[in-house]
């Protein structure tokens, strides 16, 4: 049992003690990639338990049942933690091998990763606010490393409307007690079918604003081009490949497990709003000049398809969810961290991403595009099969399209260097913008993009989780897997 | 007592809104506080039952009001408090680098940067590519 605390406990522990130190230090720099390394382990052996024994359970701090708080890993949960703690581990090492340039960088970064896995590995919905806001608050930190003036700004806005959506959970979660009593997921899941419809509607809608932020769903997105665009290559990777995650899962958990009902009843406004998202983050893509915003409207985009899968729901509908958030946190982490650098082999590391943000196999952006057209067939009536189909074929055809715009803009210039894209454009080279990247640095890309094919070529352990997560969802509360 | 409370989370809460939509980076972070005090108000609101204290030892057969909600909030104005404290960090930091507390002006600058990526040149504002080198921490 010890081992459901391992992945929130090492990071945590070792974030505090690292705050002390100045995280500058090579030394302490590995040591935190030491420590995530350890936690990320722990994940995969908690995972490989979890798929072959069914969920784990435990009462932190020795409780009695039904006092303490709940720790609770099924399929959804390990899914989410597993891809989460490997984005983290990627960007961290990206980071530390270019050179941390603030004391706190590594502390911040553990301390994101205990959030997330307390997050994804809790039974309690205020245990969920609890760490929710511990991840949270270190990614307001995150946001303005390297303090240039822009990154303080985009620290701000992400700190204020992040802080709103935080509230507005605040709420649901107080409303979900209100009519429950109680805390606990299960419990929560089962008392609130007998609670009147009209309350039970305005906390979903309450969840679905405040998720919808975190994912920066379509009416709810205006935060993210300034965040994603200033921020520090290494942070954004963390930001759209990890901290998104809070999101999906969130709604996939609060909608599939908690208000399967409401979720029901509201699928078509979930739909719509995940068109609306398709459509306005790949239209403003194509418009864009420069990598870092033309990736930060396609993460826009993406996050449509997740919503889509969700609103559909179902079995398939919910294996096809997960699928895509898993697969759109590796091409985020792949894409963002290849467009901070500049030299030989980073043009291949992008064009792998963004064959994968196009769904073209290999690359495992095809298996999320496979599952999402299953779901667009499984659907009753023909029409909305056909609208959807279309619709997943055209937000396809553009991302292909604006992906390879921004490869032609940067990588394929043989008569000249490639032009300084308008970030800074190599985050670890004090020479002039042209110069490239530390060696060390982009083999480490050129290997995550080996990673994220092997993914795609051999897809079976994903379909494994992204299957046992939608029956812990269809089979009500915690099922089995 | 009901209205009453409900009437009391409405005014925060608006008052918090209304004070986010200000120009002034201090009134937007004040905002913030009240609203995520009228949120834990709200919480607050769901233990309004009658009873004796939860103190150990319980009064034998008397209904005892409910610890849970008292606890939960706790952690909220723990959690609220150091979020008011990272922001006014944050503000400091944007006084520091822009010398200005409006919004206008600070948006004035994100508008320039926004104009400078489309064409193409650096995000930064005031510091020029090799003039102010980036702010590093001493050890």
């Amino acid at each position: 049992m010890t081992l459901l605390s391992l992945p929130i406990g090492i990071t945590w522990v070792l974030g505090t003690v690292l705050a002390m130190l100045d995280g500058r230090r090579p030394l302490v720099g590995w040591l935190s990639v030491a420590g995530l390394g350890a936690s990320f382990v722990s994940v995969i052996v908690l995972s490989v338990t979890v798929v072959q024994n069914g969920p784990l359970e435990m009462v932190a701090g020795g409780w009695p049942e039904g006092v303490g708080i709940q720790l609770r890993a099924d399929v959804l949960g390990v899914t989410f933690a597993l891809v989460s703690s490997a984005v983290i581990f990627f960007a961290l090492v990206y980071e530390v091998m270019g050179g941390v340039r603030s004391r706190t960088f590594p502390a911040f970064v553990l301390f994101v990763n205990t959030g997330l896995m307390g997050i994804f590995l809790t039974g309690d919905i205020f245990n969920f606010y609890v760490f929710f806001e511990i991840s949270m608050v270190a990614a307001y930190v995150l946001t303005g490393y390297r303090e240039r003036d822009y990154q303080v700004r985009a620290a701000f806005i992400f700190a204020i409307v992040n802080l709103i959506g935080s509230v507005i959970f605040l709420v649901a979660v107080g409303g979900l007690y209100h009519l429950t009593g109680s805390l606990d997921m299960q419990i929560v899941a089962e008392r609130i079918t007998q609670a009147e419809l009209a309350p039970t509607v305005s906390i979903a809608a309450a969840i679905l604003v405040a998720f919808g932020l975190k994912l920066g769903l379509f009416p709810f997105h205006y935060w993210l081009p300034a965040v994603y665009v200033g921020s520090h290559a290494s942070v954004v990777a963390i930001l759209s490949g990890a901290l998104a995650n809070i999101g999906g899962y969130g709604l996939l958990r609060f909608g599939g497990d908690i208000l399967p009902e409401v979720l029901a009843l509201g699928a078509p406004v979930i739909i719509i709003l995940g068109t609306a998202s398709i459509i306005y983050g790949a239209l403003q893509a194509v418009s864009r000049r420069s990598p870092a915003e033309v990736m930060a409207y396609s993460a826009i985009g993406q996050v449509g398809y997740i919503l889509i899968a969700l609103g559909i729901g179902g079995p398939i509908g919910f294996a096809a969810a997960v699928l895509y958030a898993v697969v759109n946190s590796l091409n985020k982490l792949l894409l963002f961290l290849a467009i901070g650098l500049r030299g030989p082999l980073v043009g291949v590391a992008f064009a792998i991403g963004a064959f994968s943000v196009a769904g073209v196999p290999p690359a495992p952006g095809f298996l999320g595009k496979l599952a999402l057209f299953r779901t667009g067939l499984e659907m009753e009536s023909l029409a909305n099969s056909i609208a959807l189909v279309t619709l997943i074929f055209l937000g396809g055809a553009l991302s292909f399209l604006y992906s390879f715009q921004v490869y032609q803009r940067v990588y394929m210039k043989p008569d000249q260097t490639p032009p300084a894209p308008p970030m800074q454009t190599d985050p670890f080279s004090a020479g002039g913008p042209n110069k490239p990247s530390p060696l060390a640095v982009r083999g480490m890309v050129v290997v995550l993009a080996a990673l994220v094919v092997a993914v795609g070529v051999w897809p079976e352990p994903l379909l494994v989780l992204s299957d046992g997560a939608a029956a812990v969802l269809a089979g009500g509360a915690g099922g089995a897997p | 007592m009901i209205l009453l409370i409900s009437l009391t989370i409405a005014i925060i809460f608006g008052a918090g809104a209304f004070l986010i939509l200000q120009r002034n980076l201090i009134r937007i972070v004040i905002g913030v506080i009240l609203i995520s005090n009228a949120a834990n108000l709200y919480i607050i609101a769901a233990g309004l039952s009658r009873g004796e204290p939860p103190i150990y030892p319980l009064p034998e057969g008397a209904q005892v009001s409910d610890p849970l909600v008292q606890a939960m909030v706790l952690t909220a104005i723990v959690i609220s408090s150091s979020i008011a404290a990272i922001l006014l960090a944050l503000v400091y930091r944007l006084y520091v680098s822009h010398d200005t507390l409006d919004l206008e002006e600070i948006s004035r600058a994100e508008r320039r940067a926004a104009e400078r990526l489309d064409s193409g040149e650096s995000l930064d504002d005031r510091e020029s590519s090799e003039g102010r080198p980036e702010r590093e921490e001493r050890p």
